[in-house]
């Protein structure tokens, strides 16, 4: 047992399984009192069992940690509420939200149903919010906590047969820069993190997807091993990074990459409304030169 | 009258007012036959008239334009079918959707209710799904269209007070880029605009945020600069006009920064700088890598602040 985290408390959502599991056994392991959330529902959100939360306490409990299940669904407001109220009722306090739960359902964007996109909204973006939400109230008040949620290069970079998830993960990045600037006055900041690992959300992304995303994947070598996200999140939770806020980070394997912001990185300007004829004449050859269609248009099937 | 988007079929929603009214002008002046949708509420999301998307549709037939008028909401899947529905029953088909279409409801996020969140996400994230997927069926079988979404420096650079906002627009940048990788094949494309304009959306942010931002030493992505230039809503139309034209049929997957007379290209979020180890990181090698490498001159936007000091009695 460390102590990075010795007395605080923490909220991991989706911590029955995958890389939340990770990250609530490592707080567990670095001192904190963990309130394991988990609805124990299959990848596309279906289904409730109690078993994967109750599991990740039971091993923590028998590393001689501190945790508590909790099961329920971060969609609702009054589920974000209670799972706050759990760990103060289990353990008096809070100081650290960490937010990885999520589901998928992926389709390519003309065959989307409206279910498939609520449901990874209400799981993903409204999931982050219910729970950040009830938590700054006690940030505020107590002058201090930690926010650290999932965002996703599916929304960062864009992804194929996702715009449900890359829209919620990409809406989670703004979520997060935003609650870093409510929130930062009062001692408490919030980062997001950009995870890649191997886990069972990963397998159900068809062929179709992984062929659009070559480029972004790591080589067979790497290691995308789900634990691996947990030591940077412990140490964002930890009192050491009091002053890192705002930002989004990219975490695999034994790499951990700052993103950058997005910035103006080419500009063109004028006192005054551009006409259609200048911007015509203007923006091939200022703005928009080089730039490399991600998707390309492919000849129709024979 | 020039010629720019003629013969094409636009659908531009939430353009009885603001920038979708200026984007609205400019596509009908260049030749385009467009779908002017506005529910007609008020900036809140409450309410409705058919009186701003009339009003518009009348300024651009005495322009000699053509244009019809829809007052679905963007916020259900059936609004966003029946506009699209309108722009074919009206004119046989659709090539160009623009969403500016959007509402506000800031709040600091401890004192934020579901129904501030609900109503923001619906109407912008939701709105801009709606519109977009029913399009998308069309560009698919017609392997060609074009569609601008409109995103916010709120979300791309973060803004206090609005967390809902925030997510919605930054969410809506996600969905654009996947948007341009599931359709990009089809000779479809996808583009997200982040306007800067003083418009009657952005005179509702709280001059005590504005006060409050000031005093806590928080630049406001819009007060950036440092002298304040003119920024008009019609300021916006002219770069989303050339973005749906088939000049710009390459540009597929990117944001724009568009306030008053600049226009910027924005980078998405790439790696700036990485820790790297063969293994598994500890807590501990974190701790003592991390200050001098990747936060070595992180700034945070929002420093502690001193609690108030209870009034003297």
């Amino acid at each position: 047992m460390a102590d990075t985290l010795t007395g605080k408390v923490a909220i991991v959502t989706g911590a029955g399984r995958g890389i939340g599991r990770g990250i609530a056994i490592q707080l567990a392991a670095e001192g904190a009192s963990v309130v394991v959330n988990d609805i124990g529902g299959a990848v596309d959100g279906t289904g409730e069992s109690v078993a994967p939360a109750d599991q990740v306490v039971s091993e923590i409990e028998a590393a001689g940690g501190a945790a508590v299940a909790n099961y329920e669904s971060v969609a609702t407001m009054e589920g974000g509420e209670n799972i706050v109220k759990a760990a103060l009722d289990s353990f008096g306090k809070l100081d650290i939200v960490v937010t990885p739960a999520g589901i998928l359902r992926d389709r390519m964007v003309f065959n989307m149903t409206e279910e498939e996109w609520d449901a990874v909204i209400a799981v993903h973006l409204k999931g982050t919010f219910s729970v950040v939400k009830h938590a700054c109230i006690l940030f505020r008040q107590q002058r201090s906590g930690r926010v650290i949620t999932f965002s996703s290069e599916s929304g960062l970079v864009g992804n194929t047969g996702q715009v449900n998830y890359g829209a919620a993960k990409s809406g989670i990045a703004g979520f997060t820069k935003v609650v870093a600037r409510d929130m930062g006055r009062y001692g408490v900041t919030a980062n997001s993190i950009a995870p890649r690992a191997q886990t069972r959300m990963i397998a159900t992304i068809p062929d179709i997807a992984r062929q659009g995303q070559e480029d972004q994947l790591p080589s067979e070598q790497e290691t995308m091993d789900p634990d691996d996200i947990a030591p940077f999140v412990a140490y964002l939770a930890s009192d050491m990074a009091a002053n890192v806020n705002g930002q989004t980070f990219l975490v695999y394997g034994g790499n951990i990459t700052l993103l950058s912001q997005p910035r103006r990185i080419r500009t063109i300007f004028k006192n005054g409304r551009w006409t259609l004829d200048e911007i015509s004449r203007l923006a091939p050859t200022k703005l928009t030169q080089g730039l490399v269609n991600p998707s390309p248009p492919q000849p129709p099937r024979q | 009258m020039g010629d720019m988007l003629k013969d094409k079929v636009a659908i531009v929603t939430g353009s009885g007012r603001g920038i979708g009214r200026g984007i609205a002008l400019l596509f009908a002046e260049e030749g385009a036959k467009v779908v002017v949708n506005d529910i007609g509420a008020a900036v809140d999301g409450s309410g409705g008239a058919a009186a701003p998307a009339d009003q518009v549709v009348s300024e651009i037939e005495a322009a000699g334009g053509t244009a019809v008028a829809n007052y679905d909401s963007v916020a259900t899947m059936e609004g966003g079918e029946n506009i699209v529905r309108t722009a074919v029953d009206t004119y046989g088909k659709l090539d160009i959707v623009v969403t500016p279409a959007g509402i506000l409801r800031d709040r600091m996020i401890f004192n934020m209710t579901e129904d501030e969140w609900d109503a923001v996400i619906a109407v912008h994230l939701k709105g801009t799904f709606s519109v977009a997927k029913f399009a998308s069926i069309l560009y698919r079988q017609q392997r060609s269209g074009c569609l601008i979404t409109f995103s916010s420096t709120s979300g791309l650079y973060g803004n206090s007070g609005q967390a809902n906002y925030g997510a919605a627009k930054d969410g809506i940048a996600g969905l654009t880029r996947c948007f341009a990788r599931d359709m990009g094949r089809y000779g479809a494309r996808a583009n997200s605009i982040s306007p800067g304009a003083d418009t009657r959306m952005t005179a509702t942010v709280p001059d005590t945020a504005r006060e409050i931002r000031a005093a806590s030493g928080i630049q406001s992505a819009s007060g950036a600069q440092p002298i304040r230039l003119r920024r008009e809503a019609e300021d916006i139309a002219p770069m989303v006009t050339w973005l749906a034209s088939d000049a710009a049929k390459d540009v597929n997957g990117q944001v724009f920064h568009v306030t008053g007379g600049e226009v910027s290209l924005m980078s998405n979020p790439e790696p700036a700088r990485t820790l790297s180890t063969p293994g598994r990181w500890s807590v501990e090698e974190i701790a003592a890598m991390f200050p001098g490498t990747l936060g070595m001159d992180l700034v945070n936007p929002a420093p502690p602040q001193a609690p108030p000091q209870a009034p003297r009695q």
